[in-house]
C-alpha cells in the first residue's frame, strides 16, 4: 500500500516520505522512538502514526501486496520469548540435559517406548513437576492428564507428589537464605487436586475431550501441561479405514499444536511401539504410522540398553540427536528425584 | 465432560487379595480394580491355582481384603478344574466358617467356556447387563480369563494379514475389558503363557519388554507369549516362574520388579497354594521340596 493512502495529515505524510518511509511495510518494524527521532516529532505523535499504519495495513491486507501479517513476530522476539519460558523438568538430570532443560512449553513432545519402559511414570512425573512453584524453578501450573489405557494409579501419583515435595523442601533448606519468605505450604494432596484427570474409553471420547480442551483451558488458564497417555491405544482397534484414521489423528494433532501455542503450555503425547515388517525383517517403530511422525515437534524414544533405560532424541527442530540414561539409580545420581519405592531386597 | 477429582475417590485403588499375605504385600494389597492384570508363566507354575484362589477370595468382605463380590471365570483351557475348585472352596469355607453359613462359595462363581477369540469378544459384549445388575446381592467385580494365550496361539497363521487381524483383536478385547473395568470397577485378570527366547542376549535390546533383566523359568530364558502388541494391552504384568532347585523348606521365591522402575524385590513366600496340589507339580522329586520362583512386573509401581 502506498504511503499516499495512509490517513494521516499532509505534513506528517511529507515528513514520512522525506525521511524515506515510502511504503507501509517500511513502518512495520520501526519503533515509535526511532520514528520520532527520524521525523523530529513527539513520541506520542509517532505512536499515533504507527497505530494508524498498522490499522490500515490490516484493512488493506486483502489486496495482498506488502501487507503486514497480523500476529507475525520477528524471530528475535520469539527468541526472547522462548528464553523467558520455563521448562518442565523431568526430574532426571541427564534427560533434562539432552532436552535442553526439560519439556518445552508451546511445543508438542511425543514420548514413545516399549511396554514397561516407564512412559506412564514419566507422564505422572511431568504432571507433578509442572506444579512446582515458580520460586523453586517450576511453572506453578496445573496439569491435564488424559488416560486412555487405565494405567494411571492414584497411589503412584501420590508417591511421586510426595517425593517431589521432599525435593522442594530439600531445595528450600539449601537456599533458605535467599528465599526466606516463601515457605512451602503445599501438601501432596494439593498436587492431585491440581491434576485434571480424564479417563477415556473409546477413540470418539478421546476426540471429544481434545475438542473440549480449548474451552476447558480458557476457563482454567493456569493449566501448563497436557499429558495424553497414550494417544495410540484406541486408534489401534476398530479401524478398517486407515485413511480415516490418519485424518482423525492429524486433526487431533493440529488441535494440540494450536493449544500448545495459544495457551503456551506443554503437550506431552505418549505413544506405543509396534513391529514393522519391511524387507524381510521386523523393526520396532513408534505406532500410528509415518504420517503421525509429522504431528509432533519433538520425539523422544525410550529404549533398553542392556539393563538400563535410555532416552534418545529422535526428532527435534532445536536439539541435537543425543541419548542419555534415564531413571538411573538414586545412588549413582543424587539429583535423581524419581523416588523408588521398593528398591531394597 | 468433566475431569474427575482425584481426591474424591479413595487415595488408593481397591484391591482384591490373592489369598497369600506376602504376595499381597508386594502387590500393594492384591489385584487392583479398574485395570487389567496379566499373570504369565509356563505351565505348572500355579496360574490356574492362583486364579481359582482369586475367585474365592473376591467373595471376602472388603474388611478382609476381598471385593464382596461374585466373579466370572472364562476359560479356554479344558477341562475346567472343578474338582480342584471344590477342594479349595472346602478349605476356604472352613477357614472362614462364619462368613458363608450354608452358602456354597462356588455358587458365586460363574463359569463360561470359550473356544475362539471372536467368541470371547462376543461374550464380553454380552455380559454388560450382567455386570450392571445392581439387584444382585453380590455383583460381579472380578473377571478372570484363563488363558488368553490359548485362544491366540493356534488359530492364527504367521502371515501379515493374520497377524494384523490378531493384533486388532488384542486391542478390541483389551479395550472392552478396560472400559468394563473402569465402568463397573472390576478387577480383570488374564493369564498368558511363555515362549522360549531364542534371540542372542545383545540382539534383543529393542525387543525387551518389561523391566527384569531376564526372565528365567525352569532354567530356560523365556518371555511372555503374544508379542509386543499384547504387552501394550495390559496394565500390569505378573511373572511366575519355577526354579527346580532343592531347598530345605517349602518356600517360594517372588521377584517383584515393580513400578516400571528399576526396583526389584525378592521375597520368599510359603506357597500355601501348593499344599495338596502335588499333582500340579509333576516334576517334583519324591521327598524333595520344590522352590518356586515367581517374578512379577507391575507397571504401576503401587507396590
Amino acid at each position: 500500500m502506498e504511503m499516499s493512502r495512509l490517513p494521516v495529515s499532509a505534513s506528517q505524510r511529507a515528513k514520512l516520505i522525506s525521511a524515506g518511509y515510502t511504503s507501509l511495510s517500511s513502518l512495520s518494524s520501526v519503533s515509535p522512538f526511532d520514528l520520532a527521532r527520524d521525523l523530529k516529532i513527539s513520541d506520542n505523535e509517532a505512536h499515533e502514526i504507527l497505530k494508524v499504519a498498522s490499522h490500515s495495513s490490516r484493512l488493506g491486507s486483502s489486496d495482498g501486496s506488502h501487507a503486514i501479517v497480523h500476529g507475525a513476530q520477528t524471530a528475535w522476539d520469539m527468541l526472547h520469548e522462548e528464553e523467558l519460558l520455563a521448562r518442565i523438568t523431568t526430574s532426571c538430570a541427564d534427560l533434562d540435559n539432552i532436552l535442553g532443560g526439560g519439556i518445552n512449553c508451546k511445543e508438542v513432545t511425543e514420548i514413545g517406548g516399549v511396554p514397561g519402559i516407564g512412559k506412564t511414570q514419566l507422564g505422572i512425573q511431568l504432571a507433578v513437576n509442572v506444579q512446582i512453584p515458580v520460586n523453586y524453578g517450576g511453572l506453578g501450573g496445573k496439569a491435564i492428564y488424559i488416560d486412555t489405557e487405565g494405567s494411571f494409579m492414584v497411589e503412584r501419583a501420590l508417591q511421586v507428589a510426595k517425593a517431589c515435595l521432599e525435593d522442594i523442601l530439600e531445595y528450600n533448606g539449601s537456599v533458605r537464605k535467599k528465599f526466606q519468605v516463601c515457605e512451602v505450604k503445599m501438601q501432596p494432596e494439593d498436587f492431585l487436586e491440581n491434576m485434571f484427570y480424564f479417563r477415556i474409553c473409546s477413540y470418539s471420547e478421546q476426540i471429544a475431550v481434545i475438542n473440549y480442551l480449548e474451552k476447558f483451558i480458557s476457563e482454567n488458564k493456569d493449566v501448563k501441561a497436557v499429558i495424553i497417555d497414550s494417544v495410540t491405544f484406541h486408534f489401534r482397534q476398530d479401524f478398517e479405514d486407515m485413511a480415516l484414521r490418519t485424518r482423525l489423528l492429524s486433526g487431533m494433532a493440529l488441535k494440540l499444536m494450536k493449544l500448545a501455542k495459544k495457551f503456551s503450555l506443554a503437550v506431552v503425547i505418549l505413544n506405543q511401539v509396534t513391529t514393522k515388517y519391511s524387507e524381510g525383517s521386523f523393526h520396532l517403530n513408534l505406532a500410528l504410522g509415518d504420517s503421525w511422525s509429522h504431528a509432533c515437534t519433538n520425539r523422544v524414544i525410550l529404549y533398553w540398553n542392556g539393563n538400563e533405560r535410555y532416552a534418545y532424541i529422535d526428532k527435534s527442530p532445536s536439539l541435537r540427536s543425543a541419548s542419555a540414561p534415564v531413571f538411573c539409580d538414586r545412588e549413582r545420581d543424587p539429583e535423581f528425584s524419581f523416588k523408588l519405592v521398593n528398591e531394597s531386597k | 465432560m468433566k475431569p474427575e477429582n482425584l481426591l474424591q475417590q479413595p487415595l488408593s485403588t481397591q484391591k482384591c487379595t490373592v489369598g497369600c499375605p506376602l504376595l499381597d504385600s508386594f502387590l500393594g494389597g492384591g489385584i487392583p480394580c479398574n485395570s487389567v492384570t496379566e499373570l504369565v508363566s509356563e505351565s505348572g507354575c500355579g496360574k490356574t491355582q492362583l486364579c481359582l484362589q482369586l475367585l474365592l477370595s473376591a467373595q471376602l468382605p472388603v474388611s478382609l481384603g476381598g471385593l464382596a463380590a461374585s466373579s466370572l471365570f472364562i476359560h479356554s483351557e479344558f477341562p475346567f478344574p472343578s474338582r480342584r475348585l471344590q477342594q479349595l472352596s472346602h478349605s476356604f469355607r472352613s477357614s472362614h466358617p462364619n462368613l458363608f453359613g450354608s452358602n456354597d462359595p462356588c455358587d458365586r462363581i460363574f463359569v463360561h467356556a470359550v473356544h475362539s477369540a471372536d467368541q470371547l469378544l462376543d461374550i464380553l459384549h454380552r455380559i454388560d447387563p450382567l455386570l450392571a445388575d445392581t439387584q444382585n446381592q453380590l455383583p460381579i467385580k472380578l473377571i478372570v480369563i484363563d488363558s488368553i494365550a490359548a485362544l491366540f496361539r493356534s488359530e492364527f497363521d504367521n502371515t501379515p494379514s493374520d497377524l494384523k487381524r490378531r493384533s486388532s483383536l488384542f486391542f478390541k478385547i483389551s479395550g472392552k475389558l478396560k472400559s468394563q473395568a473402569k465402568r463397573f470397577g472390576l478387577a480383570v485378570v488374564v493369564t498368558n503363557q511363555v515362549v522360549d527366547l531364542v534371540v542372542s542376549p545383545d540382539g534383543m535390546n529393542g525387543l525387551k519388554v518389561g523391566n527384569l533383566s531376564c526372565l528365567y523359568s525352569s532354567g530356560r530364558r523365556v518371555c511372555p507369549a503374544l508379542g509386543i502388541s499384547w504387552a501394550n494391552c495390559v496394565n500390569s504384568r505378573l511373572f511366575l516362574s519355577r526354579n527346580e532347585e532343592i531347598v530345605g523348606e517349602e518356600t517360594g521365591l517372588v521377584d517383584v520388579g515393580s513400578g516400571d522402575l528399576i526396583c526389584k524385590s525378592t521375597v520368599e513366600i510359603p506357597l500355601e497354594a501348593n499344599k495338596g496340589a502335588q499333582k500340579g507339580a509333576p516334576k517334583q522329586r519324591p521327598g524333595a521340596t520344590q522352590r518356586l520362583k515367581q517374578s512379577t512386573k507391575e507397571k504401576h509401581g503401587a507396590a
